[in-house]
């Protein structure tokens, strides 16, 4: 299997079960079968590490490596460094990474809700066009930009999602979710705004001075 | 153009804050007698580190992905702008729904203090098809206010922003009375010769509302989770009180671009 | 009388009311919004209410339904002139990119739309995605495509900075200066001198500091020229063949040369009064800010495409301005404002050239016959030629170098980075001082008597207006008086009797969009339309005035 086929959200995945370090190995750029499923891979590492550390993991614990598959010597090598550096961190959360167990588990969860979302599998899916033709006005954009455009959507869907968990779990007031989260609460005010315009959640009741809010179940 | 009113959103990077790249020079002491250049450019290291420091503002990414979900196709990112030439005899020019204020001194909190919000906020607040349904909340912690403050950020002169900005703040105040349960709501402001002739004694009469003839002076926070602190000079005293909501009477300028075109045609703005 | 058609702009309260009675009185009526919707749903201003009757606009469904009101939401103005007795108007109405008659108001895009941005219509309380509604009451949909980003609107050039400093976080320096040079012939000289309002404008101001924008331009330039390579600037291979004639190798000129070999002139003359290019960039930018050696690359860049200096040569003098315009197709005038405005005090005119000399001229000097300076040096005003001055003065040798300035540090107009560099140096600032007298014996000036002030009210500037304090006068000495006030344009080349019309400033007046004067064929641009200004202004002007004389010569 090529490995531009690696899901990034079962990277995540796989962290949040407890795995210490995950080492993608792919074909030399330009020995791809599929022409560019390597090139693919790595941006999706890529960008799966900067989520990864955004929410609190030693980003280390993600490599994305390269060796043919004659070269035995090299794969070992790779294997024993990589071996190596996730011994020297440690288990996971285990004070190797900014956020420690069992909160690092958590957050792999949201980490894996963002990576199966929507939003930013699509845009992974525009990288190509962006950087080459250009997106729908014909801007070609930088990696920078690129980067910019992923980083927005890894800061803003970590923060939806761990939303949308607690109000899955019933029904939330903004001050109540801010405190859970440790979102600043502001924020957390915006975002239930949105959610509401969007018809993805309503209000469930007003208590004492406090309106609380619920999520409406959506199709498909 | 395509207008955004003054007011950015920008998303909470990882990388923010960072400092900003400062440009070598040559010593003072090497200038004297010479006309060297002083700049002595960035290095590379320090230009790409700068360079990575751009937040590539952009709105709609143009990603398509409304256009992918979009049952009844109805995206259209070729739908062209339309250009008209237009004759006419006359031309009125009005304020428009910029709702531009004059710049808010910081004292009172704006923009510090995400519960201290201007009069044009709180309309959209207790309009029924705003981000609230009507109800008034603190944006701070989607809290409904027991107190709340309105004061007069710019109580010098112009007596009709005077008199007309405390209309709207009693009329919002009767909004907000109407469908808030146990508030109360005190507006400070100078209140001028007009007002108090021709609607103090209505205003007086709304239940909840006191009046207060002063002039506010600053809107504080002692510490995180405290109410807000309003400090105001009310019949030759200083007084402080706490709030759960600030709501500033703010003064309205035009845009640029009005005053431009008022100019350009010799026209008033309406 | 009903006036039978009507523009209102705004659509705001005052708008729909003032659109209600012009239709009620029989009129035609065009409402211009920029916004995407109507706003005047709206809580009176003008009389207590009654806690149900909040946000009920009657002449609002009025005006949406009344065939004599034609309503233009989501568009622009982009300009307007009147004439006899008409008003004309160019308007833009930006595609809201949905189709709001397919729309069934779902919901999907904005479940899915990756992009937050405050929601306008409620003032930023909330968040709304890049596609959304904007007016929750008529759920039109449009999709939030910003033209430029900040820093682009706010370039005078517009120049696409997102990309050229992406460029360069991607390590890609070449092709920014690529990107740099589509507009931009002069990014070393620009990336040293400009004001950067780019950076005024940055928004990561809001959260720490704005990015260094215009010191990353001179960094690529930089990179280029330390690497050694010579780039060639390509024109095409059809050509025009008509004549086009440059007054002026300032940034104007140049950048009007550069865009029209771009465009396939071949036909480039500019002619220049001074031995050197550049203008003001040259003679008025002193050494220590931007080498010569740099800028005379730059220009050597654009001259390798074709382009003709004939320098020395003074139109009105040497050429007349009638055989100009007679051997060419069209005529750019970028002459710049290179004359030095008077104190108008006594003393002056008695010792000009004798210890007192215009800013101008002191640095033009200074710039092409360098001397060395001795004793004290006053500079008279604000600015950053007076700035500038200062510096190059105590370069030159001056034993002591003061700036007079008759406000505070707090209204001065020059760059506040270029305020610190020259204290920095030694240079001893002296606000709110004014002269009165220049002072003088055996025909040079010895000093001048200056008078202090304090700020009174605000005029129309919004900075506060300097008053003499009376009886204050005091006298100080001085072997080199230079006023630095302001600048001019000197249009001594145009003949006696020419019928170019002019502003009160003695400045052209022109058309925004090409540039072109009163006179058919004749452009102008730069500080010679706007008076003393930035240099970045100036090659707008430049590459403006390129496409209109390309658009004048192709419908000839």
């Amino acid at each position: 299997m090529c490995t531009g086929r690696v899901d990034p959200a079962m990277v995540a995945g796989a962290f949040k079960k407890g795995l210490d370090g995950l080492m993608v190995v792919g074909c030399y750029f330009g020995d791809c079968h599929y022409i560019t499923g390597n090139v693919q891979a790595k941006a999706k590492m890529d960008i799966t590490r900067r989520l990864l550390k955004h929410v609190g993991l030693n980003q280390d614990r993600l490599a994305f490596r390269q060796c043919s598959s004659g070269e035995a010597a090299v794969f070992v090598n790779l294997v024993s460094e990589f071996d190596q550096r996730i011994r020297e961190i440690g288990p996971i959360g285990g004070g190797g990474d900014p956020v420690e167990a069992p909160d690092i588990f958590r957050k792999m969860e949201t980490a894996e809700a963002v990576l199966a979302g929507e939003k930013i599998r699509w845009v992974i899916g525009k990288r190509t066009p962006f950087l080459e033709s250009g997106n729908m006005y014909g801007e070609v954009f930088t990696q920078h930009e690129f980067n910019r455009a992923i980083d927005m959507i890894i800061v803003e869907e970590t923060e939806v999602q761990e939303i949308l968990r607690e109000l899955r779990e019933g029904a939330r007031s903004v001050k109540g979710l801010a405190q859970a989260l440790t979102i600043p609460s502001e924020r957390v005010f915006k975002y239930i705004t949105a959610l509401k315009r969007k018809g993805m959640i309503k209000l469930d009741k007003v208590s004492d001075r406090t309106p609380y809010f619920q999520i409406i179940p959506q199709e498909g | 153009m395509i207008y955004e009113k003054e007011k950015r959103y920008i998303v909470p990077f990882d990388d923010v804050p960072s400092p900003r790249a400062e440009m070598p020079e040559i010593s003072v002491d090497e200038r004297r007698g010479n006309f060297d250049e002083v700049e002595t450019g960035f290095p590379e290291s320090v230009a790409v580190t700068e360079a990575k420091r751009c937040l590539s503002c952009r709105r709609c990414l143009g990603c398509a992905l409304c256009w992918a979900e979009c049952g009844v196709e109805a995206i259209d990112f070729d739908m062209p702008d339309e250009v008209l030439e237009l004759e006419f005899d006359d031309v009125i020019i009005t304020r428009g729904q910029d709702n531009a204020f004059s710049a808010i001194d910081p004292a009172w909190g704006y923009g510090t203090y995400a519960d201290v919000i201007t009069d044009l906020q709180f309309e959209r607040m207790l309009s029924p098809t705003g981000p609230t349904d009507g109800r008034v909340v603190s944006p701070l912690d989607g809290e409904i206010p027991a107190r709340l403050a309105v004061i007069q950020t710019e109580p010098e002169g112009d007596e009709n922003h005077l008199l007309s900005s405390v209309v709207l703040g009693v009329n919002e105040s009767i909004l907000a009375l109407d469908r808030t349960e146990g508030l109360k709501i005190t507006l400070i402001s100078p209140l001028s010769p007009d007002f108090k002739e021709r609607f103090l004694a209505d205003a007086e009469k709304i239940a909840g509302l006191s009046m207060v003839e002063g002039k506010a002076g600053s809107v504080q926070r002692s510490g995180e989770g405290d109410p807000l602190t309003v400090t105001y000079s009310h019949e030759g005293a200083d007084h402080t009180e706490t709030f759960d909501l600030v709501v500033l009477l703010t003064k309205p300028v035009l845009s640029s671009e009005t005053q431009a075109l008022s100019k350009k045609l010799d026209k008033p703005v309406q | 009388m009903a006036d039978n058609r009507v523009l209102i702009v705004g659509g705001g309260p005052e708008g729909v009311k003032a659109a209600r009675q012009k239709s009620e009185e029989g009129a035609q009526v065009t409402l211009v919004e920029k916004f995407p919707s109507l706003g005047a749903e709206r809580i009176p201003r003008d009389r207590l209410i009654r806690s149900d009757e909040g946000f009920i606009n009657p002449d609002l469904d009025k005006v949406r339904n009344d065939s004599n009101i034609h309503i233009l939401p989501y568009s622009d103005i982009q300009k307007v002139h009147s004439g006899e007795g008409a008003y004309f108007a160019r308007i833009i109405q930006h595609g809201l990119r949905v189709d709001n008659t397919k729309c069934n108001d779902c919901k999907a895009c904005i479940k899915v739309c990756p992009v937050n941005m405050l929601d306008d219509f409620n003032e930023g309380l909330g968040f709304r995605t890049a596609v959304d509604f904007y007016n929750p009451v008529t759920a039109e949909y449009n999709i939030y495509k910003e033209d430029m980003p900040v820093c682009q609107r706010s370039c005078p050039l517009n120049l696409d900075i997102r990309s050229y400093v992406g460029l360069i976080a991607d390590g890609r320096y070449l092709d920014s200066l690529k990107t740099i040079r589509d507009r931009l012939p002069l990014p070393g000289s620009i990336g040293r001198v400009c004001p950067h309002p780019c950076e005024t404008a940055c928004n990561r101001q809001y959260l720490d500091e704005p990015i260094s924008i215009c010191f990353l331009k001179r960094f690529v330039a930089d990179v280029e020229l330390n690497e050694g390579i010579e780039p060639v600037y390509e024109t095409p291979e059809k050509t025009h063949p008509e004549k086009v004639a440059i007054v002026g190798a300032g940034p104007a000129g140049l950048t009007c040369a550069y865009h029209l070999a771009r465009m396939g002139y071949k036909e480039i003359q500019i002619f220049e009064a001074l031995p050197v290019p550049g203008g003001y960039l040259w003679v008025g930018i002193p050494e220590y800010r931007l080498p010569k050696k740099l800028l005379q690359r730059e220009v050597d860049l654009i001259c390798n495409m074709g382009v003709e200096i004939q320098y020395e040569t003074r139109i009105g003098e040497d050429i007349s301005f009638e055989d100009l315009r007679k051997d060419h197709d069209a005529v750019f005038i970028g002459a710049g404002c290179h004359k030095g405005l008077k104190l108008r005090v006594p003393g002056e005119e008695e010792y000009e050239g004798q210890g007192i000399i215009d800013c101008v001229t002191f640095l033009r000097e200074q710039a092409l016959n360098p001397t060395e300076g001795k004793g004290k040096l006053i500079v008279i005003g604000g600015g950053n030629a007076a700035i500038d001055s200062a510096r190059v003065g105590w370069r030159m040798g001056f034993d002591e170098v003061y700036i007079l300035y008759r406000r505070t540090k707090k209204e001065m107009p020059a760059n506040p980075w270029e305020i610190d560099a020259a204290e920095h140096e030694g240079v001893i600032l002296q606000y709110l001082a004014a002269p009165v007298e220049i002072l003088g014996k055996d025909g040079r000036a010895t000093g001048m008597k200056c008078i202090k002030m304090e700020l009174g009210e605000p005029d129309a500037s919004g900075r506060r207006r300097p008053v003499p304090i009376e009886g204050s006068e005091y006298v100080i000495d001085a072997e080199t008086i230079v006023p630095a006030i302001s600048q001019g344009t000197n249009l001594e080349f145009l003949p006696q009797d020419h019928e170019f019309s002019l502003s009160r400033w003695n400045t052209f007046e022109i058309d925004e969009d090409t540039c072109q004067t009163n006179i058919p064929g004749v452009f102008a641009g730069g500080d010679v339309v706007t008076g003393p200004d930035i240099a970045i202004r100036a090659v707008a002007a430049g590459r403006n005035a390129a496409m209109g004389i390309d658009e004048y010569l192709r419908s000839k």
